[in-house]
């Protein structure tokens, strides 16, 4: 024997461990019926009336119907017509659907018009009307059959090949062989129909089951296949009168059409999962650690939030992966705490972590997060079921998040965003919160409010949006805002306006607005904040006043960040997106972290130490630095 | 459109080989009389030029007069409007059943998407969408009438004449009807909702502090059910026509049944009539599901 030739191999794509299961079992069904013969010898149309309804023997395994007809042959040559009418047709309509849809597609103008017109006039009839309507042109019979399911099948393949094929025909390489002359008939076969053919398989089999279906529904009415020949939706009419004496009539055949459809639906859902995986993602969803009650803890009075030592892993078979380790903030009152860092950093998951917004494939695995509520006491947030979180949420802890243009609903007018938020924490009446929620929006600065109030998200511009964001967040006068990135999906000006809000909010707000503001734009940092956290990798590197950090940085990576900074003009900086292209390299994927110092592989002064041990926050003055190389290491140190 | 599937059915039925007069009347055996054919050609108005036809065909359907059966000479159009109204309240209680079950158990399964509930649901749902109406409805039977004996097996019998037997009549048909329904409608609601739970104003808000249950009715519910809406818009044409089956079935005397006998009676007239109905019903529900579709989603609204 040969060996088969390595390119012949390669060829035939390898099928998804998924496809097996389904496969095997389509097969199965399909082969079964056509290979009656080696399981019975049986006639199926041989009639015996002397043992009508047998129960099932040796030589009738599956007993006798209404005219003594040996059942087992019936299902299985029955089986065979269904299956046989069900591909002729679907293959017949996908044949011609496609063309149609390819020719629409590819030559546009009218025969884009005849092929959407076309279909949509059969898509106007219910099928099995439509099916009604032609048998009674034509009388019953197999051939009618396959002609009426062709018909009423096509228009969908025509739609899908229609649609992807508009699709992959604006794609650049489709677009490139046009220019290069190739002939339409090269494009359309060659190129087109090669990357229209995963929706059209799956329309194909989804067509097959429908098929049979209706194949097996008009043969009950007495309108498909024509008696004596068998067919499981006529097997089931007849045995219909005797199902009191023979209820195995009725089952067999039942059992065996919806295994069938079964079969095919399953293969089908596979096939569509193979070839769009996106299907079954995961989803942000909020999850909560029911507890019991959240104790009260201990804190200086000025402290609005306290992270101690968090750590957060993505739960994993074997080893999970850690994505923040040991993160330590304080916020205080009326002050302004900027998280740094680049993306990745981690400073979003810290802050949605303070809101008990974690997603779900996250998990807290160390550390505490405490945060002050109004009424003075200090909670543990990992303490807290998800009904009391829910008080805190909104009412304690405010979150303005970075994307306007999706983070309101957009069915839902902006007024009852607001007043949902307000009336979700505040005893009052609609018409109170309503009058609250203008006033809100007043004092964002937006004009008209009565008429946005009224006005659904689609009608206002991204900045607007924002101001009703800050709005909404500020509706239960919480004492503390976390503002993650919230101008960086506005263009300048509107983010100049945005912070300038900020900080009016700020210095008005009579009860002491804390604010943790997250950014990577450390022009807009030196002008709000009165803190900084740099975090890199998952951990704070370095922490302190903000006038310190940003003159006279300790940690090198705070240097590099620096350094990044066209010198004084953040307005310039903050026009160049979140790209650092001065800091060489890029941080690493939480689960390939180096040994040691995290940024050692990115670090122009590291030391071998750096490599071998993961630097501890040394303290120093009213600040910390993680390095090894700060001047704090050797004030610990000695 | 409307006026588009008139002419469709008309032209088909004028091109058919075949007179329906000498067909009708040759049916009871030998052959008819040449002057009994123009007879009735002429009643039937098949002696006029088919434009002539034509015209009157789409003048007397709009309005509302659609002649006479050639079987029995009945008013065909009173016909309908006796069973159009059973076929309809099989197919608003069938709705109605797989909206209250289907919304519902789809929103728990995509909320929690991969979780037990979802695997236990999608499984059944997998294999009850693979299960031909026709097939549900012969197996209620075998069951629910012969082996436990709830049920009547079908028939009808009007409201008026005895409200407790016409809904137990009613109980096998609906949820044969429902069952197909929700098995469509809790796929599309599963998809949506996993669709829109990750969407940032979910996370906006859970972040205002909502109650889980507002956020999931107003922020997620709500989107959702927009596509939801236009699948159960397109499933309530086709189960226009898919009712044939299970009025069949149930031996319920809709307007699937009229047309199942105006078929195998080739009563030319009454399965047009019948045809052009159900397509002007199949239009307008679309129409209507495009008017919710904007109530729900104030973006429509602009275009």
């Amino acid at each position: 024997m040969t060996a088969i030739p390595a390119s012949r191999a390669r060829a035939l794509p390898a099928i998804p461990r998924r496809m097996i299961l389904p496969a095997i079992l389509l097969a199965t069904l399909i082969v079964t019926p056509f290979a009656a013969p080696l399981f019975t010898d049986a006639n199926p149309i041989q009639i015996s009336v002397r043992e009508r309804l047998a129960a099932p023997s040796w030589s009738h395994w599956l007993g006798q119907d209404e005219f003594g007809r040996d059942r087992l042959a019936r299902v299985l040559y029955g089986g065979q017509v269904s299956l046989t009418v069900a591909f002729l047709s679907t293959t017949f309509a996908c044949i011609v659907g496609t063309l149609f849809g390819l020719t629409g597609a590819y030559f546009r103008g009218p025969f884009q018009f005849v092929t959407t017109r076309l279909s949509d006039v059969v898509l106007c009839f219910p099928p099995i009307l439509l099916a009604l309507l032609v048998v009674t042109l034509f009388g019953p019979g197999t051939t009618t059959l396959v002609a009426v399911l062709s018909i009423l099948y096509f228009p969908a393949f025509a739609r899908i090949s229609f649609s992807e094929a508009l699709r992959v025909s604006s794609l650049d390489f489709v677009e490139a062989s046009r220019a290069l002359g190739t002939p339409s008939s090269r494009i359309v076969f060659g190129t087109i129909l090669p990357n229209i053919a995963g929706p059209v398989s799956v329309q194909y089999s989804l067509t097959a089951a429908a098929a049979i279906t209706i194949e097996s529904g008009l043969s009950f009415l007495g309108l498909g296949v024509v008696p004596p020949a068998p067919s499981w939706g006529q097997m089931i009419r007849g045995a219909r009168q005797f199902m009191n004496q023979d209820p195995l009539g009725i089952i067999i055949p039942c059992v065996a059409l919806t295994l069938t459809i079964y079969a095919i639906n399953f293969f089908c859902d596979r096939l569509r999962d193979t070839l769009d995986p996106k299907g079954n993602g995961g989803g942000k969803d909020t999850t909560s650690q029911p507890s019991s009650d959240g104790r009260a803890v201990a804190a200086a009075d000025d402290v609005v939030a306290e992270v101690r030592g968090l750590r957060l892993d993505i739960p994993r078979p074997g080893r999970p992966v850690t994505v923040i380790e040991d993160v330590s903030l304080t916020l205080r009152a009326n002050q302004c705490t900027a998280l740094v860092g680049e993306s990745g950093s981690g400073k979003s998951l810290s802050s949605l972590a303070l809101m008990g917004l974690l997603p779900s494939a996250i998990s807290q695995t160390a550390g505490t997060l405490t945060l002050r509520r109004k009424s003075g006491e200090m909670v543990d947030l990992g303490r807290m079921t998800a009904r009391q979180l829910e008080g805190v949420r909104g009412n304690d802890v405010a979150m303005i998040f970075q994307e306007p243009m999706t983070s309101l609903n957009p069915v839902h007018k902006v007024g009852s965003q607001m007043v949902e938020a307000i009336l979700a924490h505040r005893p009052m009446s609609a018409v109170d919160a309503k009058a609250r929620a203008i006033r809100l929006l007043t004092l964002v600065g937006i004009n008209e409010p009565e008429r946005r109030f009224n006005g659904y998200p689609h009608e206002m511009s991204g900045g607007m949006r924002q101001r009703v964001m800050i709005a909404m967040a500020l509706t239960c006068e919480p004492r503390l805002l976390i503002a993650d990135e919230p101008t960086t999906a506005l263009d300048v000006t509107i983010q100049a306006e945005i912070i300038e809000l900020l900080q009016k909010l700020r210095t008005d707000y009579a009860d002491g607005l804390s604010l943790l503001f997250i950014s990577h734009n450390l022009g807009v940092v030196a002008e709000i904040a009165d803190r900084v956290a740099v975090m890199y990798s998952g951990q704070v590197v370095e922490e302190g006043p903000a006038k310190q950090i940003l003159t006279d940085p300790h940690h090198p990576y705070t240097r590099a960040l620096l350094e990044s900074m066209p010198s004084s003009h953040e307005e310039m900086h903050s026009a160049r997106g979140d790209r650092l292209q001065a800091v060489d390299g890029t941080p690493p994927l939480p689960d390939r972290r180096p040994s040691g110092c995290t940024f050692r592989d990115r670090c122009p002064i590291a030391l071998e130490t750096c490599a071998l041990e993961r630097p501890p926050l040394f303290k120093g003055d009213d600040r910390e630095v993680r390095c090894f190389r700060a001047p704090e290491a050797g004030r610990n140190a000695a | 459109m409307l006026f588009v599937v008139g002419t469709i059915i008309f032209s088909l039925l004028a091109i058919v080989p075949g007179d329906p007069a000498e067909l009708l009347l040759s049916t009871g055996g030998g052959s008819a009389t040449a002057e009994a054919i123009a007879n009735l050609r002429a009643t039937m108005g098949l002696d006029q030029p088919v434009g002539v036809q034509y015209v009157s065909f789409l003048w007397n359907s709009l309005r509302f007069d659609f002649g006479t059966s050639i079987i029995d000479g009945s008013s065909i159009a009173q016909n309908i409007a006796l069973r159009l109204p059973r076929t309809l309240e099989i197919i608003a209680a069938g709705t109605v059943l797989s909206l209250l079950t289907a919304i519902p158990a789809g929103t728990a399964a995509g909320l929690r998407a991969g979780g037990r509930f979802d695997i236990a649901a999608s499984a059944v749902n997998a294999l009850l969408t693979s299960v031909p109406g026709f097939v549900v409805g012969t197996l209620f039977i075998y069951l629910f009438a012969q082996v436990l004996g709830w049920l009547p097996a079908g028939g009808y019998v009007a409201f008026a004449q005895d409200p407790v037997q016409h809904l137990r009549v009613l109980v096998l048909p609906a949820v044969t009807v429902g069952l197909h329904l929700a098995t469509i409608v809790f796929r599309m609601t599963r998809a949506s909702v996993l669709e829109m739970r990750g969407h940032d104003w979910v996370r906006t808000a859970t972040a205002k502090g909502l109650p889980r249950r507002l956020v999931v009715r107003r922020h997620v519910l709500k989107n959702a059910l927009g596509p939801v809406i236009t699948v159960v818009g397109m499933q309530l044409g086709i189960l226009l026509g898919s009712t044939v089956l299970v009025e069949f079935v149930y031996n319920w005397p809709g307007l699937s049944g009229m047309l199942v006998t105006a078929v195998e009676q080739r009563d030319y007239p009454t399965v047009r009539s019948i045809i052009l109905i159900v397509a002007a019903i199949f239009i307008t529900i679309n129409l209507v599901i495009d008017v919710l579709y904007s109530v729900l989603d104030p973006r429509i609204r602009l275009q």
